[in-house]
């Protein structure tokens, strides 16, 4: 860990993340809750450390893209994206709302700083394996990175773009799978098992590297590692917790989409993230 | 050597052909293959003149539009080719999101449309994809029926900024226009003028059209012959001006009747300008390994069968 930082300021905007995300999924009245918060290192840590970005020109050619092809993650992107300053802050009011620029999956012609559309799963590691080889025609430097969900890599598209990706040695292309082990109808292990995971990505010629998805230094110099990484596509399996943080749903299938109908399920999502202290900007 | 006319050629190999002058002027352009490269004739033309920018995904269609869709984010222009039922029914949703919802300039190719699947059979018989593609918002829809116009409509599309799916028929076919042809987008091609009937038709059945407007002008039954290259959007002013002079249409494809161009034409006169409309093409069947003359007869939209419609108004 060679540049400074700073635990407690990244400590206090991971709570900051975790207030606005239940929050404005509660104002909607549902929304991908779980998926979105065992996301917020991973987001946090790329957006704020690794990724070559401009905010002020979200079309930078040089810049780094995301892919975010588990497209519910859209709220934690949205939060990132307007604490980065692509958009105003006060605009996380509006997600869902009626003519939105902030959909609950991720919409490229709606919002400045999302590289892809996403929303039907299985579709954005080919579109990201696409701007992997467009950037090698290219001969440009940056990384395509894409975030894939682990009940996601279901789907046999994902295994295509592996085997695509693989095939030619696309080292553009960094993947992160948020492996929280959940999917909507329950554990990964009992609704389709996707171990071993690891092996399976180095059988379609991946280079792998596994992190705790919550721990700062470990996220860190593993997405660090990965950029060095040359020869191969790199997946990155983020052992994560679903709805981490949110103590009513907590490694819960049911934090995959929650309802909140009234202002009780409203206090209970809000009260389960403890202590923290934030000021909606909305 | 010189090299053959384009009237000579096979369909797939005019694709070829132009994708290469495309390339040589436009470095945006970029192929894509599943494994069938061959069988859509970029295989070896453009692969061996512009290695680098033809990308055969194998046999991975799904994979292949979300490839494509990823250039186009970069700004490439991919022109991606695969039989017509795995580049429409087996891709729809791909298409659909990561391609027209996204907003992303993808080109895509549907060869061997309809009973020109033939040896095939059933299975790569697709008579829907005009109908599907057509139902879908962003997507420009097109079906040349010859070389002069599929090098137009390949030229068009290398032009346009907007997903497109396109017909082609993969072997040689009759000349319908010559090296001077003026496609264009917006506009049906009025190939024979007459005020009995008027007979639309799109993609492979327009010479057959026009073969059987030319028996019936003999036989005294003047037909006003419109040929669609674009079904979608389509070119409706022609379409209901014929009508209103003609007062009875008789629509042809390589298709189900249901949704695709006489699906498009029986929507706009139904609105616009009510009259009698037959529908020629597959009546809501499955394709199967037939002669081309059994699959006309078994669903009746040959050329005879063509004459009759318009005889019977």
């Amino acid at each position: 860990m060679s540049e400074a930082f700073d635990r407690e300021e990244y400590d206090r905007l991971a709570a900051e993340f975790r207030y606005l995300i239940t929050d404005m999924i509660c104002r909607a009245k549902s929304g991908h809750l779980g998926g979105a918060l065992s996301l917020v290192e991973t987001i946090i840590t790329l957006y704020w450390r690794v990724m070559k970005v401009d905010p002020a020109n979200p079309l930078w050619p040089e810049r780094d893209r995301l892919v975010m092809s588990k497209g519910h993650a859209g709220p934690v992107l949205y939060v990132a994206l307007a604490y980065k300053g692509y958009f105003d802050k006060a605009l996380l009011g509006t997600m869902n709302t009626d003519g939105t620029m902030l959909p609950s999956h991720v919409d490229r012609l709606r919002t400045p700083g999302i590289d892809m559309t996403a929303g039907s799963l299985g579709q954005g590691l080919s579109a990201a394996a696409g701007m992997a080889m467009a950037a090698r025609m290219d001969q440009r430097a940056h990384k395509v990175f894409c975030v894939i969900g682990d009940g996601e890599s279901n789907e046999g598209q994902i295994w295509e773009a592996a085997m695509f990706a693989g095939h030619h040695k696309l080292d553009h292309l960094i993947g992160i799978c948020d492996y929280n082990k959940l999917q909507i109808d329950g554990f990964t292990d009992d609704v389709l098992t996707l171990e071993p995971l690891r092996a399976k990505w180095e059988a379609f010629n991946w280079h792998v590297l596994e992190t705790d998805g919550h721990d700062w230094d470990d996220l860190y110099d593993t997405i660090v590692q990965a950029k060095a990484l040359t020869g191969k596509p790199t997946m990155i399996l983020a052992h994560t917790i679903k709805a981490k943080g949110n103590a009513v749903c907590e490694n819960r299938p049911e934090s995959h989409n929650i309802k909140v109908d009234d202002q009780a399920a409203y206090d209970k999502y809000m009260c389960a993230l403890g202590d923290i202290e934030c000021e909606l900007p909305y | 050597m010189e090299q053959p006319k384009l009237h000579e050629l096979e369909m797939r190999a005019v694709y070829a052909r132009t994708l290469c002058e495309l390339a040589e002027t436009d470095p945006r352009i970029v192929v894509l293959e599943a494994d069938l490269s061959k069988a859509s004739g970029t295989n070896p033309t453009f692969s061996t003149a512009f290695p680098e920018r033809f990308i055969n995904v194998g046999v991975a269609e799904a994979d292949m539009i979300g490839i494509s869709a990823g250039l186009a984010v970069e700004g490439k222009v991919p022109f991606a080719a695969t039989f017509t039922p795995f580049a429409s029914r087996r891709v729809y949703d791909q298409i659909t999101i990561s391609v027209a919802y996204a907003g992303l300039n993808v080109k895509i190719v549907g060869t061997a449309p309809g009973i020109t699947a033939g040896p095939n059979g059933g299975t790569h018989m697709c008579f829907q994809d005009l109908a599907i593609m057509r139902a879908m918002p962003n997507m420009t829809v097109l079906s040349p029926c010859d070389c002069h116009e599929l090098r137009a409509c390949l030229r068009w599309m290398a032009a346009h900024d907007g997903p497109c799916y396109m017909q082609m028929i993969r072997m040689k076919q009759p000349r319908v226009f010559d090296e001077g042809y003026e496609f264009s987008a917006e506009q049906a091609v009025r190939l024979r003028e007459g005020a009995d009937v008027t007979l639309v038709s799109t993609g492979y059945m327009t010479p057959f059209a026009l073969q059987a407007a030319d028996d019936l002008a003999v036989e005294g039954v003047a037909v006003d012959l419109l040929h669609v290259p674009v079904v979608k959007p389509f070119d409706a002013t022609t379409l209901v001006a014929s009508a209103q002079k003609t007062g009875r249409v008789v629509t042809v494809e390589n298709q189900s009747i249901i949704g695709g161009l006489g699906g498009a034409v029986c929507e706009i006169l139904a609105e616009q300008c009510p009259v009698p409309v037959k529908r020629l093409g597959v009546p809501d069947q499955f394709g199967e390994i037939a002669t081309e003359q059994y699959l006309f007869d078994k669903h009746g939209f040959g050329p005879e069968h063509i004459k009759a419609a318009c005889r019977a108004f």
